[in-house]
């Protein structure tokens, strides 16, 4: 019964520690108030410390920033309705919630984004809903792309493949044809559309950045 | 050449001779031979050759430990011998290890780890960072080298699988986002961050 309250406390001094200093003083209330609402929602808080963090390091007003962190909570709350809408299971992961949020942000139609999020339920939808974000970037039809996509997933191409049949889509315009038949070409090979080769010696001499362990 | 002492002085020396007994100029001798022989038994007696050598036979043997420091520290001749032909084989292997040096080591990656390859044209730069939610914003966490000098600036990172925004500071102050992203979101403070959509490993092979 005494761990309780000393975990709780412990929970919301952490993302103090990484703010003080990297955000205006006059913006840890508020932060603090949207990350606390945050946690009964049952929403991730990595997402709204990072997003403080974003404008502390561009320079942004104390208002600006609780302004924002509540912008980002909110999406976060609209991306965890609409994969509740879409049937996906819970609980949602900062990730998930995330790359909806992220899909919506990018313009992809939210009807789409939950018929997508339906077709992948049982995978993360990220890499999915950013192969319709992107084919719809490249001026393809939102439905179209994500009926390409959702085969795709059909066909048992796992989720980080996706994105190379979104770049085969492209491919194909560019080799001159019409963007319905190019979505109707790589639907009529699936699953065997060809990887994206990583540029030789891309793995070399990486490094992992710098960054506090996660509360 | 002879150098004999007047027996009158020498008996003075000896004192068997009142001195009063001897004239001012002898007087003078005797007082100036008995202040050197004062001050020649003033001086301590040295220690012979034969003494110091016996002392160093005698000192105690060092420790594994001193003798092992004194080989280190001291000058050692070293001497290889090499047949020509074996010389020109082990150039051949240093000059192929070289060559492979500055690629430097694959690194070991998660399962849910990809390698992101940050690349930015900015030809009057001094120095260039990649800020993103991936190091917390903080521009001096991940440096992108041109050690071409060519204004082209480029790191690669490991990162977690899946999307990261990110943006570009150029000399620690200009955020920029990069023009070679394709994929932008607002960022709610006036700008727009790039998205990074990062593969696990072990699809990026």
């Amino acid at each position: 019964m005494i761990l309780v309250p000393l975990l709780l406390s412990l929970a919301f001094q952490q993302p103090d520690g990484r703010l003080e200093g990297h955000v205006p003083a006059a913006a840890l209330p508020g932060i603090q108030a949207a990350i606390a609402k945050a946690v009964q929602d049952s929403l991730p808080t990595e997402p709204l410390i990072e997003k403080a963090l974003e404008g502390g390091a561009k320079g942004a007003s104390a208002d600006l920033i609780v302004a924002a962190v509540n912008t980002e909570a909110g999406r976060l709350r609209g991306a965890r309705d609409l994969l509740r809408h879409a049937g996906a299971p819970a609980p949602y992961s900062a990730r998930e919630l995330v790359s909806v949020s992220i899909a919506l942000a990018r313009g992809v139609p939210e009807p789409v984004v939950t018929r997508v999020v339906s077709a992948v339920k049982d995978s993360l939808p990220g890499f999915a809903l950013h192969a319709v974000a992107d084919l719809q970037a490249r001026g393809f039809q939102p439905d179209s792309s994500a009926d390409l996509i959702i085969a795709a997933v059909g066909a048992g191409m796992s989720a980080h493949r996706l994105l190379d049949v979104a770049a085969a889509a492209e491919r194909e315009v560019q080799r001159g044809s019409t963007r319905p038949q190019a979505l109707a070409r790589i639907k009529s090979i699936l699953p065997a559309v060809p990887p994206q080769p990583l540029p030789p010696g891309a793995m070399q001499g990486a490094v992992r950045p710098r960054k506090p362990a996660t509360p | 050449m002879k150098n004999e002492l007047d027996p009158r002085i020498h008996r003075a020396l000896d004192g068997e001779l009142d001195p009063a007994a001897l004239d001012a100029g002898e007087r003078a001798l005797v007082a100036r031979l008995d202040a050197l022989s004062r001050s020649l038994s003033a001086v301590p007696a040295g220690r012979s050759v034969a003494h110091r050598v016996m002392a160093a036979v005698r000192r105690p043997l060092a420790t594994p430990i001193q003798r092992f420091r004194r080989w280190v520290t001291s000058p050692q001749p070293i001497t290889v011998s090499l047949r020509p032909v074996y010389s020109l084989v082990i150039a051949v292997l240093l000059a192929a290890l070289l060559w492979r040096t500055p690629e430097g080591p694959k690194p070991v990656l998660g399962a849910e780890e990809g390698v992101a390859q940050f690349v930015a044209r900015f030809p009057e730069a001094h120095s260039v960072a990649v800020v993103g939610n991936f190091n917390d914003w903080r521009p001096g966490a991940t440096p992108l080298s041109d050690d071409d000098h060519d204004g082209v600036w480029d790191a690669r990172v490991i990162l977690p699988a899946g999307q990261h925004e990110y943006m570009f500071v150029v000399d620690g102050e200009r955020w920029v986002p990069d023009p070679m992203a394709g994929r932008y979101v607002d960022d709610d403070f006036g700008r727009q961050n790039a998205v990074l959509l990062v593969r696990p490993h072990r699809t990026q092979q």
